[in-house]
């Protein structure tokens, strides 16, 4: 009972009065019932539609370029033959317990025009002038995926990991003495085998990343120019940096909802008919 | 992780009426709690005054709380929408842009304090910001007068002198700035594409704004905003500025030389003087006007003034505080002009001592009374309650500004992104 009465509490009624709220209108705490009012402003909005945009362009390039390196790394480092093998797992993990401020002030440094990521490229010569790596909008979004992947692959070859420790030795064996070769054995043998984890972390992903907030806010502050704006720095933004129209914000906050859950479910969908 | 900011505000009440319970036994009962955002600045400016108030009220202490400024902002709105006011200060520092959006959004959370302060004593622009129907709430504190810092120095090589720079218009200072540039090499505007700050200097300098008296939305149909976005389009394209990301490559750009000069609040003097070395290279000239429409060499950029918050148990203590220092104290403004550069907006501190001094690190020009004569000629204008929604909405087109694009469809796309996020 006392578990049930804290899920109330914590839980459904937030989720409720959140869901009442997206139908309220106003400024500040002068709320009044607006009807559909939000989602008719919603299809109006030029800020959401960049934000929707970014969001989902952070979506379909960083998710799957993650996704692979965690595959590969992970692939690499669960072979048994390989020296130092601890070192590298530990190595590529740590980023996602790094401090989130503290990776993003060093990440700012050394994408700054003076940063030693264009002295290093003006060195190699691979550049002539300094790349404004953030206050330029296209690499603005670069600095903001590299960002995200550089920290979060370690965390998915973890799953990607210990599932293929829990995949029979046996079966390769047999494949090694039919002839099979190492690229055959990973797409045909590893990538099935991984299957429920892939997906698991599909989601998750994309969950994080429709969400995505802390690096562009802490990079970026969604700029130059809106390029970086995400849904959830837009919801920030209505509710504590403008003018606060926390209805609106628990609108735009229903929107991220609906989007995980269609993203989620097409993906199951995916999996299963794969499966079949 | 799924939650929305919206429910994140209902459980932050319920957690705030927690930590509630706790702040009202540790305070006591002639305390007066305050809340800033800068330990040298403001911060240190109310210890001053305190300490003035403290020699009259010995029984009267002041606890003084810093944040980071958009930490300060975010939790006194979380906190007001929270309808939990328990863990609010007695006094709390406001910018003067996001005055009207507290005052509006949360009315009644503030005191009026119309009846203790004489506001004719005060720069009339800081007194409107802070006046919602006939009643003013806030205790008047630093002007954003503004004014163009530039290297003496490297400009004198060029051939000009300081005469040259005095009420000239923005058209004049960019050949001034391509002749600075042929003769030298020096670029000398450091320019940040995430900051409105300058279409809000050159529009409060022709006395208008995003909104009229009303808060209306007058963008599309006004003359300022085209010819300021006109003179700045004007000035990205001459060659004469360095993009900058962020403050800190701001302010070291024209401190570390990379740039000759820049305009802004007289708030930045304490940044610019940091550099001992630099002494009597700098000066300080009045910011150029628009040419072709009625503007003057004189506008504002920040600012902010103290509110006393009505659900503060000791508001008598803090109004009584604010309106005998802050109020009237002349000395305290020459004191809090030396230790902490602030200019306040009593007008009557303009007449003390510190004001008439001269500064060596300003090539001995008279910078305190210089920056008070112009502080007296700002016009004032509405900052109504969406000055943060009309500056994302200019801050999104300045790419397209720097790239050339026509200036009717930048307003045009300005003007309807403010429309819509205005309603």
């Amino acid at each position: 009972m006392p578990a049930l009465a804290l899920l109330g509490v914590f839980m459904i009624y937030p989720i409720l009065w959140s869901l009442w709220m997206s139908f309220q209108t106003g400024r500040g705490m002068q709320l009044s019932f607006g009807g559909l009012a939000n989602i008719s402003r919603l299809t109006q909005d030029p800020v959401f539609l960049r934000a929707l945009t970014n969001t989902l362009i952070f979506l379909a390039i960083q998710v799957p370029v993650m996704l692979v390196l965690a595959l590969l790394f992970a692939n690499a480092l669960n072979n048994s033959a390989l020296w130092g093998r601890g070192f590298f797992r530990t190595a590529i993990f740590l980023p996602c317990v790094t401090s989130l401020v503290a990776y993003s002030v060093v990440f700012k440094s050394m994408f700054s025009t003076d940063g030693i990521i264009n002295h290093f490229l003006m060195t190699l010569h691979v550049i002539s002038a300094p790349i404004p790596w953030l206050a330029d909008p296209f690499w603005a979004k670069v600095v903001v995926i590299s960002a995200i992947t550089w920290r979060w692959t370690g965390y998915n070859m973890i799953f990607y990991l210990a599932a293929m420790q829990n995949i029979d030795r046996s079966i390769y064996e047999a494949a090694r003495i039919d002839g099979v070769p190492a690229w055959a054995r990973f797409w045909y043998i590893t990538v099935p085998m991984l299957k429920p984890v892939i997906l698991f972390t599909t989601v998750i992903s994309t969950i994080g990343t429709l969400q995505l907030f802390d690096e562009p806010n802490l990079l970026t502050q969604g700029g130059p120019s809106d390029s970086t704006l995400t849904l959830s720095m837009y919801i920030y933004n209505l509710s504590f940096r403008f003018m606060p129209s926390f209805g609106y914000a628990a609108t735009v906050s229903y929107v991220i909802v609906i989007l995980v859950a269609i993203l989620s479910f097409l993906q199951f969908l995916a999996a299963r008919d794969r499966r079949a | 992780m799924t939650r929305t900011i919206a429910l994140r505000l209902r459980t932050l009440g319920l957690a705030i009426a927690g930590v509630s319970a706790l702040s009202i036994t540790a305070a006591t009962a002639q305390e007066i709690n305050v809340w800033a955002w800068d330990q040298n600045f403001n911060g240190a400016a109310m210890e001053e005054a305190f300490s003035r108030y403290q020699a009259e009220h010995p029984d009267a202490t002041l606890s003084v709380e810093i944040f980071d400024k958009a930490a300060m902002e975010q939790k006194l709105q979380a906190q007001l929408a929270s309808g939990q006011t328990d863990g609010l200060p007695d006094i709390v520092l406001i910018e003067d842009y996001r005055a009207q959006k507290y005052l509006l959004s949360f009315p009644g959370a503030f005191e009026p304090l119309t009846d203790h302060i004489d506001y004719s004593a005060f720069a009339p622009y800081k007194v409107e910001v802070a006046t919602v129907d006939g009643e003013t709430y806030s205790m008047p504190f630093d002007s954003g007068v503004t004014g163009l810092f530039y290297r003496s120095d490297i400009l004198e090589e060029a051939g000009y002198t300081a005469a040259d720079l005095e009420d000239i218009t923005w058209d004049r200072l960019i050949e001034i700035g391509v002749d600075v540039k042929e003769k030298t090499g020096e670029t000398l505007l450091p320019l940040d594409p995430n900051e409105a700050g300058w279409l809000r200097i050159m529009m409060q300098s022709a006395g208008t704004w995003y909104f009229d008296a009303e808060g209306n939305v007058t963008i599309a149909d006004n003359p300022v905003v085209k010819d300021a976005l006109e003179t700045w389009q004007r000035l990205l394209q001459a060659d004469i500025s360095k993009p900058v990301s962020g403050w800190s490559n701001y302010t070291g750009s024209f401190t570390s030389g990379d740039t000759i000069s820049t305009f802004t609040g007289v708030w930045m003097t304490a940044t610019i003087k940091a550099n001992a070395d630099q002494s009597g290279q700098w000066a300080v000239a009045p910011i150029p006007r628009l040419e072709g429409v009625d503007s003057v060499n004189a506008s504002n950029l920040g600012g902010s003034s103290w509110y006393v918050l009505s659900s503060a148990p000791d508001k008598e203590a803090a109004i009584d505080f604010l309106a005998t220092v802050w109020g009237q104290d002349v000395d305290f403004y020459q004191d809090i002009l030396v230790n902490q550069g602030a200019v306040g907006s009593l007008l009557a501190a303009r007449e003390g001592e510190a004001y008439q001094a001269t500064d060596e690190f300003f090539g001995g020009a008279p910078v305190w009374q210089n920056f008070s004569g112009w502080l007296a000629e700002i016009p004032s204008v509405n900052y109504g309650i969406f000055t943060e929604e009309a500056d994302a909405a200019v801050v999104a087109q300045i790419p397209a500004l720097a790239s050339g694009g026509n200036v009717d469809e930048i307003i045009t796309a300005i003007d309807q992104q403010v429309r819509q996020q205005t309603q």
